[in-house]
């Protein structure tokens, strides 16, 4: 290489390391005044980008941005996020609240008597999360819960747990199905859908300890109310009330083409069931032993500990606790995936019936368990039901329910 | 054919173009070569700069000594004059993906195994205590809440303008204490002070840029309770329930003076009491001793090992034995649409894996399309594919060789193409069948040239996480079973660990189990290699 090409050579390096640093300095130059940084899921991006463009509105200076996420690695990205890009309020699910605050990742939240009266207790409760003392983490937005759809032009709405029972099994038998009640499972399980039967057998998953909290060392997935009643597991088994084999599609499938008259879903189905043309009721599955009330889930805004060194702690909390508790906010959040709002001021103007006989088959329902421990639960108690109800060669339940139970405290240590 | 396998006085023409090493030197060493280096290492500079630029904003100072050694050493490379660094030239790209991709991955993992990386444990003890007295604080019993402004007095102090949210009173605070507000020299609209006498309320950025000061503004009112600021427009009155002894490093329990240490596991604790979040903190070789000692982590281990073993040989043995068996029946000259058999059965390689087995898991399910159209109607029953622990595995088997046939197809096809036909002549003129030429000779010298590949398909499918997931998620569950389900093989099995035991999750466990995978994976692939070495040398 001659000398001339050599000095060429060190000039383009020279350049291109003066347009590396322009391109540095452009990365820094982006944030002049205070950002607040959201991250939010697909289906409510739209909703979030108008209610934060009304917020900063308000708040002449600061720029929003809205960084849209897969709905679960917002919790998952949330811990290994680099500290300059992460975000100052997240949407999150309340059964997320343990992980995160176990974690350290976000920031207790205060809100004002006369905000929290405007959400029914247990809402704020499943986002409230201690070992020794609880704390709110989070605001919620959103509440939803699965019911029993009938057809009610092929049954009549059952009352009690034997006319369902009775009547889906007719229903079986006419169109040679192998199963009543379309409920899905599969081999993913699906604890989740199974829980009305669970609640209303007698089972829980977490007792409490005297200072109210959730106890990961109780653990109700074989509790003895619930033993005694298992053998009516074993009986839906058997008669082909319930099969495992059932997965999200083939049980929305077997409604819509009448291979059952009746489907345990949430209102993620609302506009299927609606374009399906079927006349339906959506009920709460009657009292088996107990009342079989399904697992709520709520899902809700939380501030980072990203906010305070971001300079944009109280910011942040003015978003979140001050700005989207207001029923408007609250509406439309609600209205951009089809849930119901939490807020009950915002309630009041929901006027869908599809929406509000969820609500009503949510009545005494569970929030899912929120404390980190809960993710230990999901695959053997699903894996139990699955054991339990696949038919010919099934397990009988109460060995499956104990070997879960015993599998549960092992995992949890 | 074998005419030209033999050197001819065509060959010296030719030469140029059979090194093509040589030839790629040649080519970069032109005018055209110098600008596309000096172009490629100028960006490569210039992408090293802008990373500097950002590590240096973020402080990792080790990361910033790596990459400006690597940056200084890759110019002196490719610019130093003559043949100075000629091996190293070709060497550094391959070496950097490497350390990238590999080595990094690997001492990533090794180091996590030695901690408590898991839910609860992911951050600094620094960042824990800072936590720890956040999450400490708490509303007193008859705690209020108070709408704010923030304002300075004529002296420039910084003051808090509260209305109490129950009451409607209203108070200046400041780092000195609380102080009543003259009703008369205050407007208030809805609660939020607007103007008050002696003051200037700060609003807009005025008011964001001081978010840090604020947030660390206390003011007090007694017993150690305190008004802070929550919102820009809102404020409470918190109290701690504990105390960090910055000299001694613990906790104190103020309602009762319960003392709680850090217990050497990255956490601060009292007896089984301890306070949330922990830290990432080493713990030695805890890990694998509960790998060992754990029955909930060793009983399934064994049997998931085993399994994982059938599954990685069951599928690479079917899908060769049948992708040869494809390729000895197309390895004819003059068949009819020779083409396109070879290229039908190249299809299920040309989809995107995850694909095919998310459409297989649909086919198979219970009330999928293979029972419902055809397993049904024929036989009138359904086959369990998914649901049924044998039959499940051997669906996984299935699927996974389904996957893999064209692979073993081609390489097959290629490797019997390239096997010397006088010697298949001459075994038939010594009188051996067709099967006999096959077994003794077409199979030994096809086994040197896919050898190695039947190895490495092996530890490819050892690790095979996508077919499984996607395809049973390791289900169905054992009947007495915790973790590990029927079709979990080690990999998912680990994965199962780190999202679901302990207290949510354990990434530290996984990263253990994992690296006993990768010296299983290891021992195998070399017993594997050394024997098809064996298999050169006999020939």
């Amino acid at each position: 290489m001659s000398s001339r090409t050599r000095i060429a050579a060190l000039l383009i390096v020279a350049v291109a390391g003066f347009l590396g640093a322009l391109a540095g300095s452009i990365h820094s130059a982006r944030a002049a005044g205070p950002t607040l940084t959201i991250w939010v899921d697909q289906n409510r991006k739209d909703a979030v980008t108008q209610l934060a463009n009304q917020w900063s509105a308000k708040n002449p200076g600061v720029t929003v941005t809205v960084v849209v996420k897969d709905f679960g690695s917002i919790r998952d990205n949330l811990g290994t996020v680099d500290a300059s890009t992460a975000p100052d309020v997240i949407l999150a699910a309340h059964d997320w609240t343990g992980q995160l605050a176990a974690n350290g990742l976000v920031e207790p939240i205060y809100l004002s008597a006369a905000v929290k009266k405007q959400f029914p207790a247990y809402t704020l409760n499943a986002f409230s999360y201690g070992l020794a003392v609880k704390k709110l983490y989070g605001v919620p937005t959103q509440i939803e819960n699965i019911g029993l759809v009938v057809n009610t032009s092929l049954v009549k709405v059952p009352k009690t747990f034997a006319q369902l029972e009775q009547e889906a099994l007719a229903y079986k038998k006419k169109v040679h199905a192998s199963f009543g009640i379309a409920v899905q499972q599969g081999s993913g399980y699906d604890a989740y859908h199974m829980y009305p039967f669970f609640s209303g057998l007698g089972g829980y998953v977490f007792g409490t300890n005297s200072a109210g909290n959730l106890d990961p060392s109780n653990i109700g997935v074989a509790n003895k109310a619930f033993l005694k009643n298992s053998n009516l597991i074993d009986k839906w088994n058997k008669e082909g009330l319930i099969n495992s084999a059932l997965t999200y599609s083939t049980a929305q499938d077997a409604f819509l083409k009448k291979q059952a008259a009746f489907y345990i879903t949430g209102p993620w189905a609302t506009q299927v069931l609606e374009q399906s043309g079927i006349k339906f009721k959506i009920i709460q599955v009657p009292k088996i032993v107990d009342a079989s009330v399904p697992f709520l889930g709520v899902q809700g805004a939380m501030v980072t500990k990203y906010a305070d060194p971001h300079g944009v702690g109280g910011l942040a909390a003015d978003f979140v606790s001050n700005y989207l508790t207001t029923p408007a906010a609250q509406l439309a959040l609600a209205l951009a995936n089809g849930r119901y709002p939490a807020n009950t001021v915002a309630g009041k103007q929901v006027h869908d019936p599809v929406l509000a006989q969820f609500g009503q088959a949510g009545a005494g329902g569970v929030p899912m368990p929120n404390i980190p421990q809960m993710a230990s639960v999901w695959q053997d108690l699903g894996a139990a039901w699955f054991k339990a109800t696949k038919g010919a060669g099934a397990q009988p339940a109460k060995s499956a329910f104990v070997t879960a139970s015993r599998s549960i405290a092992d995992k949890i240590g | 054919m074998s005419a030209t396998t033999a050197p001819t006085a065509g060959a010296p023409a030719d030469a140029p173009r059979a090194a093509p090493i040589p030839r790629l030197v040649s080519a970069f060493s032109g005018t055209v070569g110098v600008a596309v280096k000096l172009i490629a290492l100028g960006l490569s500079n210039a992408l090293a700069v802008w990373a500097i630029y950002v590590l240096i904003t973020r402080q990792h100072w080790v990361a910033l000594a790596v990459l400006a050694a690597a940056t200084v050493l890759i110019d002196l490379v490719y610019l130093a004059p003559g043949q100075a660094f000629l091996p190293a030239k070709f060497l550094i790209p391959g070496t950097i993906f490497l350390i990238g991709f590999q080595v990094f991955p690997i001492i990533y993992t090794v180091n996590i195994a030695f901690t408590d990386y898991g839910t609860g444990h992911i951050g600094t003890k620094a960042a824990a205590v800072r936590q720890i007295e956040t999450t400490s604080l708490e509303p007193p019993a008859n705690g209020k809440t108070y709408t704010m402004a923030v304002a300075r007095s004529a002296s420039g102090t910084l003051t808090l303008l509260l209305s109490d949210d129950a009451t409607h009173k209203l108070y200046a605070g400041t780092t000195q204490g609380l102080t009543p507000l003259p009703a008369g020299s205050v407007k208030a609209s809805a609660g939020q002070i607007t103007a008050a006498k002696g003051y200037t309320i700060l609003h807009g950025l005025a008011l964001f840029s001081l978010d840090q000061q604020l947030q660390s503004l206390v003011v007090p009112v007694g017993k150690g309770a305190g008004i802070r600021p929550q919102s820009t427009s809102t404020a409470v009155e918190l109290e701690p329930t504990l105390r960090y002894d910055a000299k001694r490093g613990v906790f104190v329990r103020l309602a009762d003076g319960a003392v709680f240490r850090d217990d050497g596991s990255g956490e601060f604790a009292r007896g089984t009491e301890a306070l949330e979040p922990g830290w990432k903190t080493g713990v030695g070789t805890r890990n694998f001793s509960r790998i060992i000692h754990d029955p909930l982590i060793r009983t399934p281990f064994l049997s998931v090992f085993a399994w994982t073993f059938i599954f990685a040989a069951g599928t690479v043995f079917l899908s060769f034995a049948i992708g040869l068996f494809l390729a000895v029946t197309l390895d004819k000259k003059g068949m009819r649409f020779l083409r396109t058999y070879r290229a039908i059965l190249i299809i299920p390689w040309a989809v995107p894996g995850f694909l095919s087995l998310l459409a297989w898991q649909g086919l198979l399910d219970q009330f999928g399309v293979v029972n419902n159209k055809v397993i049904h109607p024929l036989f009138g029953t359904t086959v369990p594919w998914l649901a049924d622990a044998n039959v499940a595995k051997l669906s996984c088997i299935l699927v996974s060789a389904w996957l893999t046939v064209p692979f073993f197809f081609i390489v097959s096809l290629g490797a019997l193409q390239a096997i010397p036909e006088e010697l298949t002549e001459a075994a038939r003129v010594d009188g051996g069948g067709p099967f006999q030429i096959f077994r003794r000779v077409t199979l030994p010298l096809l086994l040197v040239a896919v050898g190695p590949l039947l190895i490495s398909s092996f530890a490819l499918n050892f690790n095979n996480f996508n077919n499984i997931y996607l395809l049973t998620a390791g289900g169905p569950p054992q009947a007495n079973s915790a973790v590990a389900g029927a079709t979990d093989i080690l990999i998912s099995y680990t994965y199962k660990l780190a999202i679901a035991t302990g207290k949510g999750q354990d990434f530290a466990l996984a990263a253990s189990v994992t690296i006993i995978v990768f010296f299983i994976t290891a021992i195998i692939s070399t017993i594997g290699f050394a024997r098809t070495r064996v298999l050169e040398e006999v020939l």
